[in-house]
């Protein structure tokens, strides 16, 4: 802390601060300005019986909400949201809440290893003033050969990486998340790029809308920002005394959000983008507007027969959007990830314009955030690069591409290809046991950092990370490695430490208008760490949005099908996020929302198809891809297209500890290489055939009380 | 025991909007790990070992393509006449008079289960193991609830721990509880404020406001057992 404010002042800011009944500390286990005190006077953190507690974010997704965490005797016991955070307002989903089961999981990388790729002949703990040198001297590799890849990394680490790439000719730092991909981020941000001008991702206002449409965007669960998304949910069903919000889902497989809404239309895979071109057409004769040109050659009758729905209901829709006074559409996920994707997400977007729900409450804003993660496409070419030789070094850190990826890309022998891969990786998942190095970084809630690209964010918001317990192992802040290495390459950063970065980074906010500032950093610090970052107290939103006229697009529509033969497959997230929450035991342990099953892979199929086919609950079935196959066992789903299957993903972990290891299936061995226009993967347009093993493994599920393994 | 004649004393009570509800299961969880429930594994969940003080009842309405789930949040109702509480031969399910609710005292218990088989909620969970944490994980344990062992019967306490901590607070500041002011763990993370929680003796609390709500209805009420968990029906287009 420093001198210009004192503790007791520093308590009094604190307690007037802080809107919630615990009083949040600016100081921590982990300052790294230490002032020598008597022993009668503890830390505030070390009393015996009382809580303290830390603001910090969440990274276990890139959604970015604060969190509240709950320490005592320097252990982290409970975590809840930041009540003051403008993302999550005080709220948390299942992913968040765990996350002290990764923090204190008995699986971690205690220390810096020598992987040696997975010999274990070879294979010994090392100590970082052995492996500095050794990152050192691949940061002396030439620039064009150096690879990072950053997955869900925390955005100072993603800044800090871009600035020495920046500097020294690297190629920019890749950011993977299979969640990302998933949710179709790069076709959205493109999508509203060609529609209004600029390169953002939308901002929905459920909120306050009253009619929403929603195509494969399942935000109650993990699109772009759970949280926020659920909690506007809430809103708009109940927040306004007068007018329950209306949501319709199009999609064929019943996720949470679909099973929410009021209506779910069960449209075949590949149908969006015409069932959207057909609402347009729609919509503009029942406003008496001119219908769209790319809408003029579509019969909605044709479009519904092909969407599998009947025509009346697509009418019926259609008037109810045209009649309300915000109505909403939102593009996501499946909808827009297939090859037609980005003129999908184009056309979904346009229904928001036709009826002028743009910059108003209600309606689509534009973020000023910056998209978080890099497209399928670019991961692509990277592969492609390790394939040529071209790659000499590779760094990965929160990702698990061997995992993540689609099997097809063939990414696990590109790594064979790269001389040097070096992990940071706190657990020992796939991709770390291939490495040659693991230099693990501190778990999440041991590190400082920020997040300031919030997809859902209606507001400038940097949010801070701060250690809230003191590191447990012999770990390293991946920043301090990077920046004692590049020092020691001769091609230093001007920062001491990870903590000066970030306050070099930050220094710009003193004056940027936000809810409190400071004479001078250290005293900003405080409150940064204290508050939970920095923000802005009005919604600061573009309203100025302005729509190019819809793009003309002619789609294929659905693909067709050899009934009972070949099945649409839709692969879907679900809280095990992009399968780094596998090992979080009440994660597993969570019955899954629609099937309430846990601990494993299951295939979802339509009642009635499975009685054609002679398939029961509970029978493995080999599900398979012109790309791969796998096994797992059979859920009769009854909120499914008959001609549709579904897997969730996330399981199937041959790594990453005993919770995830050796546990159902992972459909990437499924997935495709294809991507969509905007890069994303094109996992929409699959067709899957499936076939009994003759095999029946029990799934654990929660629906029945009375449990499913029979008399005992 | 509860006084099923003198009426009902009020205190604590939870509502349940339905229609805010989405079923996420954040509140299965945060629950989870404010009030160490064990994890169980998944041969224990198959075999309805599964301990889950809160759950979410997933019912599938209509067939399809019409077909949609209804969730429904089920905890221990803290019901004002338990069924539950006359059937122990311990005392171990006992009514606690101050904050009107049941409470199971743990080192009682000695796992008849009689209550479990008397609760029609399924409130009540049974420790058919001891816990398997294995260290450091057991870091988190919270320090203010007790870590249950096998041939313990357990479930909600509408966080008792903490509601003993907000009262101390407050009397520590000489004032009383401000509404709101205590939150157990599934009503701090419900993502969409689905649960509200609250003091159902002051008329004027959000509890008591919400629980007056048109769309209210308890569970299984014609069992008679005064439940102090009020649901809101959702769906329909005014939510009713």
């Amino acid at each position: 802390m420093s001198d210009k404010i004192t503790r007791r002042n520093f308590l009094k800011i604190a307690g007037a601060g802080a809107a919630i009944s615990a009083v949040l500390t600016g100081c921590g286990p982990m300052s790294r300005y230490i002032v020598r005190r008597p022993y009668t006077e503890m830390p505030e953190y070390n009393q015996t019986g009382l809580n303290t507690y830390y603001a910090s974010t969440c990274r276990e997704c890139a959604a970015g909400c604060g969190i509240i965490v709950r320490t005592k005797e320097g252990r982290a016991i409970t975590i809840e949201g930041n009540p003051q955070h403008p993302l999550n307002r005080g709220r948390l989903c299942a992913r968040g809440i765990t996350a002290q089961q990764g923090l204190y999981n008995p699986d971690r990388v205690f220390g810096p290893i020598f992987q040696a790729r997975g010999d274990t002949s070879r294979q010994a703990r090392t100590t970082w003033d052995e492996v500095i040198p050794v990152v050192s001297d691949a940061l002396k590799s030439p620039a064009s050969q150096i690879a990072f890849l950053l997955g869900t990394a925390p955005d100072h680490l993603f800044d800090l990486v871009a600035e020495w790439a920046r500097s020294n000719g690297a190629p920019a730092p890749l950011r993977y998340s299979a969640l990302a991909s998933f949710e179709g981020r790069s076709t959205l941000q493109e999508a509203a790029n060609r529609t209004f001008g600029k390169p953002a991702l939308p901002f929905f206002d459920l909120a306050n809308a009253e009619v929403v449409f929603s195509f494969g965007a399942n935000f109650l669960e993990t699109w772009l920002s759970p949280v926020s998304y659920s909690s506007a949910y809430g809103d708009m069903r109940q927040a306004r005394p007068t007018r329950r919000g209306y949501l319709v889902a199009f999609e064929a497989r019943q996720s949470l959000t679909a099973g929410n809404a009021d209506e779910w239309i069960p449209i075949k895979p590949g149908s969006e983008g015409l069932v959207a071109l057909a609402l347009a057409r729609l919509i503009a004769e029942a406003r008496g507007d001119d219908v769209p040109a790319a809408a003029r050659s579509i019969d909605p009758a044709t479009v519904a027969e092909t969407a599998g729905i009947e025509p009346a209901k697509l009418t019926e829709l259609a008037r109810l959007f045209a009649a309300s006074e915000h109505s909403l559409a939102i593009p996501g996920g499946g909808a827009i990830c297939q090859h037609e994707g980005l003129a999908t997400a184009q056309a979904i977007l346009q229904l928001n314009v036709q009826v002028n729900n743009l910059g108003v409450p209600g309606g689509v804003y534009l973020t000023n955030t910056e998209q978080p993660t890099t497209s399928l496409a670019e991961v692509y070419n990277l592969v492609q690069k390790m394939n040529n030789s071209q790659v000499k070094v590779l760094f990965i850190h929160s990702a698990n591409p061997v995992f993540e990826l689609p099997k097809v890309l063939g990414f696990e022998e590109a790594l064979a290809k790269v001389p040097l891969v070096i992990s940071f990786a706190t657990f020992p998942d796939e991709t770390a046991m291939l490495s040659d190095y693991v230099l693990p970084d501190h778990s999440p809630l041991e590190s400082f950092g920020y997040q300031r690209m919030l997809a859902a964010a209606d507001r400038p918001v940097y949010s801070s990370i701060q250690p809230v317990v003191a590191p447990l192992y012999d770990t390293r802040s991946t920043a301090d490695v990077l920046l004692a290495a590049a020092a020691a390459a001769g091609s230093p950063l001007p920062y001491t430490d990870e903590v000066d970065f970030i306050q070099q980074m930050i220094v710009p906010l003193i004056s940027a208008g936000g809810f409190y500032t400071a004479p001078e950093i250290q005293t900003f610090w405080s409150r940064w760490l204290q508050y939970g970052g920095w923000w802005v107290t009005e919604q600061g939103l573009d309203t100025d949005i302005s729509a190019a006229p819809s793009r003309s697009a002619a789609f294929s529509g659905p693909i067709a099908l050899e009934e009972d033969k070949q099945f649409h497959l839709v692969v879907f997230p679900t809280q095990l996020g992009d399968g780094a929450g596998a090992n979080r035991p009440w994660l597993q342990e969570m019955p899954d929302p629609m099937t309430t099953l846990t601990w494993n892979t299951w295939v979802e199929i339509n009642p009635e198809t499975a009685d054609r086919l002679g398939i029961h609950d509970d029978d493995v079935v080999r599900v398979t891809t012109p790309y791969g196959a796998l096994e797992a066992s059979v859920y009769r789903y009854p909120a499914i297209r008959p001609d549709t299957i579904a897997i969730p993903f996330g399981q199937g972990h041959t790594a990453l500890g005993r919770w995830a290891e050796g546990r159902g299936a992972n459909p990437a061995a499924l997935l495709p290489a294809a991507v969509n226009e905007s890069g994303d993967l094109a996992y929409n347009d699959v067709v899957a055939s499936i076939a009994l093993t003759g095999k029946r493994r029990p799934l654990a599920r929660v629906e029945s009380r009375e449990g499913v393994y029979g008399e005992h | 025991m509860a006084e099923v004649s003198k009426g009902i004393a009020e205190k604590w009570g939870l509502v349940v909007d339905q229609d805010r509800c989405t079923g996420c299961n954040a509140c299965v969880v945060a629950c989870s790990m404010e009030n160490n429930v064990p994890f169980t594994g998944e041969d224990n969940v198959a075999f309805g070992r599964g301990t889950y003080w809160i759950y979410n009842k997933r019912m599938w309405e209509g067939t399809y393509p019409e077909v949609a789930p209804a969730f429904q949040p089920v905890m221990c109702q803290q019901c004002g006449s338990a069924p539950c509480e006359p059937v122990c031969p311990t005392f171990a399910a006992v009514h606690s008079e101050e904050e009107q609710i049941n409470l199971q005292i743990y080192n009682r218990c000695i796992g008849t289960r009689y209550c479990a088989n008397n609760c029609p909620y399924h409130a009540r969970q049974f420790n058919f193991e001891d816990p398997n944490i294995p260290e450091p994980m057991n870091s988190y344990l919270n320090p203010d609830v007790t870590v249950r062992r096998r041939g313990v019967m357990e479930k909600c306490t509408f966080c008792v721990q903490r509601i003993v901590a907000g009262r101390q607070t407050a009397s520590a500041e000489d004032r009383p509880l401000r509404d709101g002011e205590v939150t157990p763990a599934c009503v701090a993370a419900c993502p969409s404020d689905a649960l509200v929680f609250g003091d159902l003796s002051d008329p004027n609390s959000r509890v008591s406001q919400m629980a007056q709500n048109e769309r209210q209805y308890k569970l299984m009420d014609e069992l008679g057992t005064r439940p102090k968990v009020t649901y809101l029906k959702g769906g329909g287009r005014n939510g009713g």
